[in-house]
């Protein structure tokens, strides 16, 4: 189709990706992760959602429920998981998360409801029919749950053995939104991955979700994965594009074998280099857009029609833990071993052990272990950085307001950073707001790291994956 | 027992003398030596911590309180253990009024944030009073006012008028006191509004989400922008003059 009008109009210039090619954090939040310390703990958690409570209008609610279960191991995971087969293990943890459910459930006033609910993991989906009834029990008893036609209830699930009748159950809890991990269709690629998926099966779930009342199905790809090549991952794009996801969300393989053991499985020699992983994004970019999806930043590509698109017109995209959102301002609530929650200025995660998350839980209290507490500033840069990773335009009015600063004062220095961004025209500074030009919207991320105040001091930049 | 301060705050010999709040407070209408004479009486207290209590009900009467810094909350507590918020006190306004009748205080008063107070021993202030006309003539408005905004919230009104009554109120307060009338940060809790107002917690919030939603208010956790206070002063104006 008109690949390369829509490729200028997205702005993807490879030269330039690769100019900007630096590790970065993907601001999912911020401070990032790696900010957290001993500074929170359940006590400071505990005050921070009594003062939420006490907000003029309180925010509705989001709750992130992790359930880090899977049956076999797929090399290129880099999530929180625990490979099982044995549902002994999944009871045991299902018993603390639903005391964890009621725990965190008694501290929320009752006048702010789950709005959005995820449940991600590991497979979401290992769950069984009863155990999902018993979940959404607990959740009802302990929250108040949004009324059905606002609510936003999303899981992940794995393609493997899904069925229709699964899919319906699954629409039946509750869910209306669904994420398939696809990865790559060449079986090439699937062993080296070690997810063996039939394409066919994998693309069939997509009406199926439909049909059982999904409102918004996300196909996730993977480049960069080892033994892909462009004429494979072109295959897999055309075919996923051609089955008319809502959603597609394109990641790139981080791998970092020392701080993930099943990427060990995984060779160096077998990975694209620099330059076949830039060519898979674009190929990306251009199957995509080429099928009228949308660019919305970071990984995502959306249907103009999708909700997401949706609320960038309307100014509600955010960025969460989930990757893009389309509810601002919603307090998050994090469940589950390695879960974060986020509310008002307060960061707070879960232990990341299941010894320690069981301890906690077992004892009767909260199984909070670290987290951050935001400064003044944090929550402008916050701000500032939100808004360039959803946006083309950060206005400085309501930055200005919201924070009584100036903004060309306050952000003197981070302004004369951008001037090699700005020449490369990346992104304008005009006198009322920033733009983030059509080059620019591939490398949101580096215009972000602009903005961070803790980046300066990270040494170690090779934990980051890159921002390509 | 009235509470301790956690240090006793000893500033410039003169307190009312360089004070802003002048207008609004005791020294309204004073000058030259019946000003130094209110200022000679006058002991700055605080800094207190949110939570700090000023005097709680039984405590014997010694002083009239002005609120300096920060803001108060004054309440009871019924014979089942709830509480009811019986106003809100702002810098220049004054507390311990209603203990001078009774000989001790019947009300609590809580700092809802960081608070300086200054301290007018009784006995001195109402012997000052005797001797200096103008000082008794600004007790006594004080006086009534306190009456007369309490008498406010006795009638039969809805939720969206006693809240609109209670933003526009505020606005005149910060008004007279320099800040801005259409943007102000509130130190009070949505369930202490409530109570204040005598509606239910929930009640408050989806009032709240009303006006924004009307374009009348935008909220911001405690932040609150009047966008139309003229509309606001028309909702409540069934109320009289808040």
């Amino acid at each position: 189709m008109q690949a390369n009008s829509a490729i200028s109009a997205i702005g993807f210039d490879p030269y330039l990706v690769r100019r900007y090619d630096v590790a970065g954090p993907r601001y999912t939040s911020y401070p990032t992760a790696r900010q957290f310390g001993s500074a929170v703990d359940t006590a400071v958690y505990q005050y921070a959602v009594k003062r939420s409570n006490e907000d003029f209008i309180p925010s509705a609610l989001s709750l992130y429920m992790h359930l880090p279960f899977c049956k076999s191991p797929c090399f290129y995971c880099g999530c929180s998981r625990l490979i099982t087969s044995r549902p002994e293990r999944i009871a045991a943890y299902l018993q603390r998360l639903y005391s964890e459910i009621h725990l965190q459930g008694s501290h929320f006033d009752r006048d702010r409801p789950v709005r959005q609910l995820h449940l991600g993991g590991g497979t979401p989906t290992y769950l069984s029919d009863q155990q999902l009834a018993d979940l959404f029990n607990i959740l009802r008893k302990a929250f108040t749950l949004e009324e059905r036609a606002l609510r936003e209830f999303s899981i992940e699930a794995d393609p493997r053995g899904l069925t229709p009748q699964r899919l319906q159950i699954l629409a039946n809890f509750g869910f209306n939104r669904i994420s398939y991990g696809f990865q790559d269709f060449d079986p090439q690629v699937q062993e080296a991955i070690n997810r063996v998926q039939d394409a066919q099966q994998c693309l069939e779930l997509i009406g199926a979700a439909r049909a059982a009342g999904f409102c918004s199905v996300s196909a996730d790809l993977i480049y960069g994965l080892p033994k892909q090549t462009e004429a494979g991952f072109t295959a897999t794009l055309e075919a996923v594009a051609g089955a008319r996801p809502d959603r597609v969300a394109v990641y790139g393989y981080a791998h970092l074998p020392q701080y993930f053991k099943a990427q060990q499985h995984i060779h160096n020699i077998e990975l694209p280099n620099a330059d076949l992983r830039l060519r898979l994004l674009q190929r990306a970019v251009e199957v995509l857009s080429g099928h009228g999806y949308e660019y919305l930043g970071m990984d995502h590509f959306a249907l103009p029609d999708d909700e997401l698109v949706q609320a960038r017109t309307n100014g509600t995209l955010q960025r969460n833990f989930q990757g893009y959102s389309t509810h601002a301002g919603l307090d998050l609530v994090g469940l589950g071993m390695t879960a974060i929650s986020h509310v008002g200025d307060v960061y707070a995660q879960n232990a990341k052990t299941l010894d320690c998350y069981y301890a906690a839980l077992d004892s009767g209290h909260l199984p909070i272990e670290r987290g951050y507490v935001m400064s003044a500033d944090d929550c402008v840069r916050a701000d500032v950085i939100g808004r360039l990773m959803c946006y083309e335009e950060l206005p400085f009015d309501p930055i200005e307001r919201r924070h009584n600063i100036v903004f060309l004062e306050y952000f003197a220095r981070e302004l004369v950073a951008l001037q090699p961004l700005e020449a490369d025209r990346l992104v304008r500074v005009e006198t009322d707001r920033l733009l983030v030009l059509p080059r620019g919207r591939f490398l949101r991320r580096a215009l972000a790291m602009v903005f961070d105040a803790y980046l300066p001091r990270e040494k170690t930049a090779h934990t980051y994956s890159r921002v390509v | 027992m009235p509470s301790q301060p956690a240090e006793i705050v000893h500033e410039l010999r003169e307190a009312c003398m360089s004070c802003s709040l002048q207008e609004l407070c005791l020294p309204r209408g004073l000058y030259g030596r019946d000003l130094e004479r209110l200022d000679a009486l006058v002991e700055r207290q605080g800094p207190f911590h949110e939570g700090d209590h000023l005097y709680r009900i039984g405590d014997k009467f010694g002083a009239i309180y002005a609120v300096r810094a920060g803001s108060y909350k004054s309440y009871t507590v019924d014979s089942e253990g709830r509480e009811h918020v019986l106003g809100f006190h702002l810098p220049g306004e004054l507390l311990g009024l209603d203990a001078i009748y009774p000989g001790h205080h019947v009300c609590n008063a809580l700092a809802l944030d960081t608070a300086t107070v200054c301290v007018l021993p009784y006995a001195q202030l109402s012997s000052l009073a005797s001797q200096i006309s103008g000082l008794f003539t600004q007790i006594m408005r004080l006086m009534s006012k306190d009456i007369s905004d309490t008498a406010t919230l006795a009638g039969d009104y809805t939720a969206e008028e006693r809240l609109a009554a209670f933003l526009v109120g505020l606005s005149e307060r910060f008004r007279l006191r320099g800040y801005s009338p259409n943007e102000f940060n509130l130190a009070m809790s949505r369930r202490d509004i409530a109570n204040y107002l005598r509606l239910a917690t929930e009640t408050v919030s989806r009032v709240f989400a009303r006006f924004e939603k009307d374009g009348l208010i935008t909220v911001d956790r405690r932040d609150v922008r009047l966008l139309k206070l003229p509309q606001l002063h028309t909702l409540c104006e069934a109320m009289g003059n808040p």
